[in-house]
């Protein structure tokens, strides 16, 4: 029954973004196929979530982790391209929309995905996220941040989280920190941490989550939902949308009617922006995932066309966006890294 | 016949009456060591929207109340407080999870003008990482405590 709806949600999806010509979206794909490699966790035809690569325009799909006897998910490489962060943990759990960071264990692997080793036991090294030089990692836990030197497992700074409390991403220039925080106003705001001062700001403070730096650190990319009279479950919809690092200058990115617009993660070169389009709230971890997208940066902001979406937003553009295969937390490097033999 | 059909209803209300009393679960006793602090306090109301169910996300609320009376913890009787409440829509007994650990408690839903029982641990931050309602954002700059235990007094 959930392949049903995920087979007509994925229908409905064609049919929105039908706006774009199929001549629009093979440019597309043409335009980013050899743009690196994007890594993203998915499920295996085995039935276990796997760590998959794939070219940025879904094809040359293969397995990172290759390791039926565990559920392997939240893939991050390092901002070289090199290395591979990833959690993972026995198989038949599920795999949690929110608490993602924190379960199972953390796992370094070279970005073709061999030599996967642990770091530390189940619920330990969590929501980690990489330094920009690839040698350290931050890590969020209750009692606060930690700063761990990978070389050494040391740690070498501790300071206290201040609300943050999910989805921290260092800055790529290695000055701040966003993440999901509940010290503004609303349990699920995004917000950045200055790691000098430990000053905190609000980039957006609607129902936010899954803040993403740019490359150049010049904007982030976080998912909000959009004001809603409690349709769809009492969940409405949720859009993509990015701001300024100090909450400035808000804009959409996306947005559709039909699905979630989550995991947001802007390419290196800052051209074009990868995103989950959940067709349930949670991502339906259960089951498949959802449908990962892609779309260009200049096409923004950008609808999938619908009469109501189109009365909120509409000077918004609506170009082509490419449908990738199923997964969660896409993440992309231009390394020819990840496609290096095993 | 009568007598009969008298007879049914007597047994019947005996039956009602024997439910009534009859023991429910027993409720576990009041830790006297759960917490740093514990309170009888008044919750002071449940604002608008501080209490929803929500089934794909966990989040805490956080509550006011006014305190009438303290066996632990130095908290003066009239002072306000704000205490964050795991999932509040649930009934205490079935809140806690492996998020946040054990909880509990007799109060099953939240009504203002309530007294509560309360064990509570602070800061906020050591005790709780996740999503957080708070009402009186802005309005109190003081300790926010992790309800343990909330009992009906």
């Amino acid at each position: 029954m959930a392949n049903r709806f995920t087979l007509l949600g994925l229908l409905g999806f064609a049919c929105l973004a039908a706006a774009a010509t199929p001549a629009e979206v093979a440019t597309l794909a043409t335009e980013v196929r050899s743009l690196g490699w994007v890594a993203y966790s998915a499920r295996s035809p085995r039935g276990d979530w796997e760590i998959f690569a794939m070219r940025p325009d879904g094809s040359d799909v293969r397995n990172l982790t290759n390791s039926p006897e565990t559920e392997d998910f939240y893939p991050l490489f390092s901002r070289d391209g090199r290395q591979l962060l990833y959690r993972s943990m026995p198989r038949g759990q599920t795999v949690s929309g929110n608490d993602y960071g924190r379960q199972g264990r953390l796992m370094l692997a070279r970005a073709n995905g061999t030599e996967a080793k642990a770091l530390g036991g189940d619920g330990e090294w969590t929501w980690a996220t990489w330094s920009p030089d690839g040698r350290q990692v931050l890590t969020l836990q209750p009692k606060g941040f930690a700063i761990v030197e990978l070389a050494t497992k040391q740690v070498i700074r501790t300071f206290p989280r201040g609300g943050f409390y999910q989805q921290p991403t260092w800055s790529p220039d290695g000055t701040a920190v966003v993440g999901v925080s509940n010290g503004f106003d609303t349990g699920w705001s995004i917000a950045r941490l200055e790691l000098a001062t430990l000053r905190a700001n609000a980039v957006s403070v609607a129902d936010c989550c899954t803040p993403d730096w740019s490359a150049s650190g010049d904007r982030v990319v976080f998912s909000r939902r959009r004001p809603h009279g409690g349709e769809n479950g009492g969940y409405g919809w949720t859009e993509l949308w990015q701001a300024q690092p100090d909450g400035q200058g808000a804009t959409l990115v996306y947005a559709e009617v039909g699905r979630h617009l989550y995991g947001g993660h802007v390419s290196p070169d800052g051209r074009h922006v990868l995103f989950t389009g959940n067709l349930r709230e949670d991502g339906d971890p259960a089951n498949q995932g959802a449908p990962m997208g892609l779309l260009r940066m200049s096409d923004t902001p950008m609808i999938a066309e619908h009469a109501e979406l189109r009365k909120v937003y509409p000077l918004a553009k609506s170009g082509p966006a490419l449908i990738l295969p199923a997964g969660h937390e896409p993440c992309w490097t231009h390394s020819p890294a990840p496609g290096l033999p095993r | 016949m009568k007598r009969w059909g008298l007879m049914v209803l007597a047994v019947v209300a005996l039956g009602g009456l024997g439910w009534l009393w009859a023991p429910g679960p027993a409720t576990p006793p009041f830790p006297a060591d759960l917490g740093s602090v514990e309170v009888v306090a008044k919750l002071v109301e449940v604002p608008p929207g501080a209490v929803f169910q929500r089934e794909l996300y966990h989040y805490a609320t956080i509550l006011r109340y006014e305190v009438v009376s303290c066996r632990r913890g130095g908290l003066t009787p009239g002072a306000l407080i704000h205490v964050a409440h795991y999932d509040p829509w649930k009934p205490r007994a079935e809140a806690g999870d492996a998020r946040v650990g054990a909880l509990g408690g007799t109060v099953r839903s939240f009504v203002a003008g309530d007294r509560h029982r309360l064990a509570l641990v602070s800061p906020l931050d050591e005790h709780y990482m996740g999503g957080l309602v708070d009402k009186y954002f802005g309005q109190h700059a003081g300790v926010t405590y992790w309800a343990l235990r909330t009992d009906a007094e």
